[in-house]
């Protein structure tokens, strides 16, 4: 860790340095339009503080069915862009392109419903969230896919409705929320195993919880009532400390979870419906989606407290990617019925609204790219 | 991706090219042994060994593989062979990108030795003059039978009887051995080739005047000296002299039941023949003229979205109306007065919170609407119940969507039940006696593995479905004193009667038909591909596919029988009033096809097209372009919904002469 924070360090200076000397304020990015099959390359100019759609990407196979891209990834050499397709016969797909030209290189089937997704800096491997919300409240999967010959390697069994697919930066382990457990899930990404469980219900409700001690072999898990409170809907890791936070989309609320001794160390009340979250590079700041009220809370992890509460330019917030200066969080956003999604640009130094970039329609999945030209 | 991780890659990405896009290529992972065979049932430890040139280096390299359970390959590298063939595996040392060490290697399970060849299916006679086919079952060590093997055939007696291609072709009566020989293990078949008998042939069919696309069955009997028949095989061919025969195709086909259909007019000579006894029939084919003018009558534009399917119907007031949903917009739904045809007067809007309406369906009583919900922004989807007894008002009751979150792409109301399928992999039935209050009875669903489904059709209490490459299906849901079937299926309890898979795998819509003029029964399969991918608005959709004429004669007996084949088009949903069919061929249009009689062969060949319309306009979604979604026949017209271009009604207008029956 200390080797990492030493690059890190470098790398800020480094970064820095270069900024300055090559004027690099160009920042770029892949947003997916779910309801319209499209995937966005978006460009935003931060001197100008305006964006626009670069190019679009139509993605899928059928003209006359809504296949539904929604999570995106970048292989950790910016080559490559990912992006999960929700509806197949009946399992969904991860399709692969070129960042270069945006040109299609290969997809393999995945699980029902298959939603965000991450690649371990430590596996190379990538770990995609079978988020399968078709209705039947069953356990799902992880499907873990090797990136460059696209072979799908395992299904990790997991919690119900997983969602929120991040790695640590280590890349040793893989964290996602189980909406209708209250869980968060962490898996070995070596070892392909679920390695721990946490429930985030306030009482720890021990309800389909592996690490409680409880035998559920012998449960009738169909007619089980489940009621989850928390719904967690995203986790991600803090990139220095031992911590994780969870968006808990049905109790309004962020959940900050001790990786040493995994336990709750923190419940922050928020706006409607966190959805997706994001903590800054620097990790100074979380930046959350409130789906439930259309807006973006930016919050500073060391006070906190929520700095600001942003209004999306349209409802049903969905994700949020922060550019490696952390200088600006982009916010898709989905929009309504037929309406266009959008980006929605808040400077993190302002915390103002910058720009709106309108997209297909229900912008979903969101990823940044690179900085420069 | 981690972002300390980011912050790096996007930094030295940027400024330093890809510094970090290589893999480790000094390190390399030795495994041992190599090569990696595994013989089936057996279990083999493998070693893998971190490597810096000749150097060892202590490190852990863990193994993945995705073989299932053919071949099991532990974390730690047991590997345990299931299954015969050549199996990818992988070996890593995890670490960052520049320490990441991988290898990829084969691991070979190689196929049992094979134990024995058995013949099958052995005719009871062989007799001269005529061809059989052998066939052969290569079994190995493990029991299993082989696929493909590497066949040879020997006589013993060519004299008697040769082989080629596997066909035996018994030349005169006599003894032989045929000897089956693959990877060094034989069978033997002793055979006793007798004279043939058969030293007559009379053929029973008198219809010799018939049109292209009728289906004649000779009925051929082989007899003997005396007279009597003798069951000896016989095989059928025919000569052809076409009116047209300049760059003429396949004039027709006839098939070793001794049926024949022609494609195209002119002089048939049909042939029967047992060993040296022949006999020939000759046939004079007309053209079909069932051709016929199609008028257009009204076009209800919509220009602004996508259109998805219609339902046309008669009003509780007397007054004929059509739904038509939206595809991939705000979530409208459009009603149109219709009564007359010649103006389609839009009359309600219902807009739901969806991006697409797939699908609209009306209760046989006029009184009950369902939506499907596709892109709801709550994600829940479902489908919406409306009174639409007064179109022009149409009222929204309630929605449902337990157990239907991940979008309803079709359905279909029958006796009081929404039949909703399910997106993915079955349908729910519905229970809308109380159409505020509505609740799920069951589920219909397969258990194939991976089985999807995409639409489902009722008739006399019998459920079609369409399920991609589980084919179609037939559910008894209430079937009663049906003469389909009576397997005691209800809304509550479906029983499954019947079912049928081809092997493209594109089955996309199932419609029942009887055939009027013979009493055949038939379940119409459709297809749905789209092997040249994504449109766009500069490149119009090129569908592929066909309708299947799949024959039920009890439902353990399916046959497909005949197909209606567009060549560069393909089918969408589709139609039967009588013997007709109306078929959306997406970029095909509507195309009006005649099913009358028996049917065999490709019926596009045949003149069985009685008509076909293409919806264009210049300012349509995509102008100029078709693509016609769903027909529906009502009251002498015939509806379309056209993707580009929305509604549209349009009339077949008399036969300027007679053609069909």
């Amino acid at each position: 860790m200390k080797f990492l924070h030493a690059l890190l360090f470098v790398s800020v200076l480094f970064l820095g340095f270069l900024t300055d000397s090559l004027n690099a304020q160009d920042y770029y990015l892949y947003v997916a339009a779910e309801s319209d099959d499209r995937v966005h390359l978006i460009h935003f100019d931060g001197e100008t503080e305006q964006g626009e759609i670069s190019e679009t990407i139509e993605v899928g196979t059928w003209p006359q069915e809504n296949e539904g891209p929604h999570g995106l990834t970048i292989s950790p050499d910016g080559e490559h862009w990912f992006v999960s397709i929700a509806h197949g016969m009946p399992y969904g797909s991860l399709w692969k392109y070129e960042t270069e030209t945006n040109q299609f290189v290969e997809k393999v089937e995945l699980g029902m419903f298959p939603a965000t997704m991450d690649i371990s800096r430590s596996t190379g491997l990538l770990y995609v969230v079978n988020f399968n919300l078709h209705g039947d409240m069953e356990p799902s999967t992880v499907s873990v896919v090797e990136p460059n010959t696209m072979m799908r390697l395992e299904d990790i069994d997991t919690g119900i409705m997983p969602h929120g697919s991040r790695i640590s930066d280590d890349g040793k382990w893989q964290y996602h929320a189980s909406m209708m457990t209250d869980e968060l899930i962490v898996i070995d990404t070596e070892k392909l195993e679920v390695a721990n469980r946490i429930p985030l219900s306030k009482n720890g409700s021990p309800k389909m919880n592996a690490h409680s001690g409880m035998d559920h072999s012998g449960m009738n898990h169909e007619n089980m009532e489940h009621n989850p409170v928390e719904k967690p809907t995203w986790a991600d890791p803090h990139p220095v400390k031992p911590l994780v936070y969870v968006a808990g989309n049905g109790s309004d609320e962020i959940i900050e979870v001790n990786t040493d001794s995994w336990k709750i160390t923190n419940r922050w009340k928020t706006g409607k419906a966190p959805y997706n979250l994001e903590v800054s590079n620097d990790g100074n700041m979380l930046v959350v989606t409130y789906k439930g009220e259309g807006a973006t809370g930016v919050w500073d992890l060391n006070e906190e407290k929520e700095l600001a509460k942003i209004t999306n330019s349209r409802k049903v917030s969905h994700g949020v990617t922060i550019s490696p200066d952390n200088k600006f969080a982009f916010i898709s956003v989905e929009g309504i019925g037929g309406e266009p999604g959008s980006v929605d640009v808040i400077n993190l130094e302002t915390l103002k609204r910058v720009d709106v970039i309108e997209t297909g329609k229900q912008a979903g999945g969101i990823i940044f790219w690179k900085m420069g030209e | 991706m981690g972002k300390a991780v980011k912050l790096l890659a996007a930094c030295f990405l940027l400024f330093t090219g890809n510094l970090y896009a290589q893999e480790n290529n000094e390190l390399t992972i030795k495994i041992e042994p190599t090569p990696v065979v595994v013989e089936v049932g057996e279990e083999l430890q493998l070693k893998a060994t971190l490597m810096d040139g000749d150097e060892a280096l202590p490190d852990t390299v863990l193994f993945y593989s995705r073989n299932g359970a053919a071949l099991e390959v532990s974390r730690d590298g047991l590997v345990k062979a299931n299954k015969p063939g050549t199996f990818s595996v992988l070996a890593q040392r995890s670490g960052p990108r520049d320490q990441r060490v991988r290898t990829r290697f084969n691991i070979e399970v190689p196929y049992p030795p094979i134990a024995k060849l058995e013949f099958k299916q052995i005719p009871e006679s062989f007799f001269s003059k005529t061809n059989y086919d052998l066939l052969v079952d290569v079994i190995d060590e493990m029991k299993l039978v082989r696929e493909n093997p590497e066949l040879s055939f020997k006589s013993s007696n060519p004299e008697v009887a040769t082989i080629s291609h596997g066909k035996l072709l018994a030349l005169k009566p006599g003894k032989t051995k045929i000897t089956a020989t693959s990877e060094g293990k034989s069978a033997v078949l002793n055979i006793n080739v007798k004279e043939n008998p058969a030293a007559e042939i009379t053929i029973a069919n008198s219809q010799t005047n018939v049109r292209t696309g009728d289906v004649i069955t000779l009925n051929a009997t082989a007899k003997g000296n005396n007279g009597n028949a003798v069951a000896v095989p016989i095989t059928y061919s025919f000569e052809a002299q076409p009116e047209d025969n300049l760059g003429q195709g396949a004039e027709g086909q006839i098939n070793q039941d001794g049926k024949f259909v022609a494609n195209v007019p002119g002089t048939f000579i049909l042939s029967a023949r047992a060993g040296t006894a022949t006999a020939d029939q000759v046939i004079r084919v007309r053209k079909r003229n069932v051709a016929r003018d199609i008028e257009v009558v009204g076009h209800g534009q919509v220009f602004d979205v996508h259109t998805s399917d219609l339902w046309v119907w008669e009003g509780q007031d007397g007054r004929d109306y059509a739904i038509t949903g939206t595809w991939g917009a705000n979530g409208d739904t459009y009603f149109w007065d219709v009564t007359d045809p010649a103006n389609l007067i839009p009359v309600d809007t219902v807009r739901v919170d969806a991006r697409t309406v797939n699908d609209v369906k009306i209760s046989a009583d006029g009184t009950i609407g369902v939506l499907t919900r596709e892109g709801a922004s709550d994600r829940k989807n479902g489908i919406v119940i409306l009174n639409v007894s007064d179109p022009r008002n149409v009222e929204v009751i309630t929605e449902y969507t337990d157990g239907l979150t991940g979008g309803v792409h079709n359905s279909f109301i029958y006796e009081d039940h929404v039949y909703a399928v399910n997106n993915g992999t079955r349908y729910d039935i519905i229970n809308i006696e109380d159409p505020a209050n509505p609740y799920t009875v069951n589920r219909f669903e397969l258990d194939t593995p991976g089985h999807s489904i995409h639409d489902v059709w009722i008739e006399d209490g019998i459920a079609y479905s369409s399920n991609w490459r589980d084919g179609i299906v037939a559910v008894d849901i209430g079937s009663k004193n049906s003469e389909l079937a009576d397997a005691g299926g209800s809304p509550s309890n479906p029983v499954k009667l019947g079912s049928y898979a081809y092997p493209s795998g594109w089955n996309h819509a199932a419609f029942p038909f009887k055939s009027e003029s013979t009493g055949d029964f038939y379940v119409i399969g459709g297809d749905e591909a789209f092997p040249e991918g994504l449109p766009s608005r500069n490149n119009p959709a090129a569908a592929a596919g066909w309708i299947h004429f799949v024959k039920f004669n009890g439902w353990e007996n399916p046959q497909e029988v005949a197909r209606y084949q567009v060549p560069e088009a393909g089918t969408h949903n589709f139609w039967v009033v009588g013997d007709t069919l109306y078929v959306a061929y997406y970029n095909g249009g509507l195309r009006i096809v005649d099913i009358s009689g028996e049917l065999m062969g490709n019926l596009y060949d045949q003149g069985r097209e009685i008509a076909k319309f293409e919806p264009t306009h210049a300012d349509a979604v995509v102008p100029n372009a078709p693509f016609t979604w769903g027909p529906q026949p009502h009251k002498g017209h015939i509806f379309i919904s056209d993707w580009n271009s929305g509604l549209w009604s349009v009339k077949l207008l008399e036969p300027a002469q007679q053609g069909t029956n």
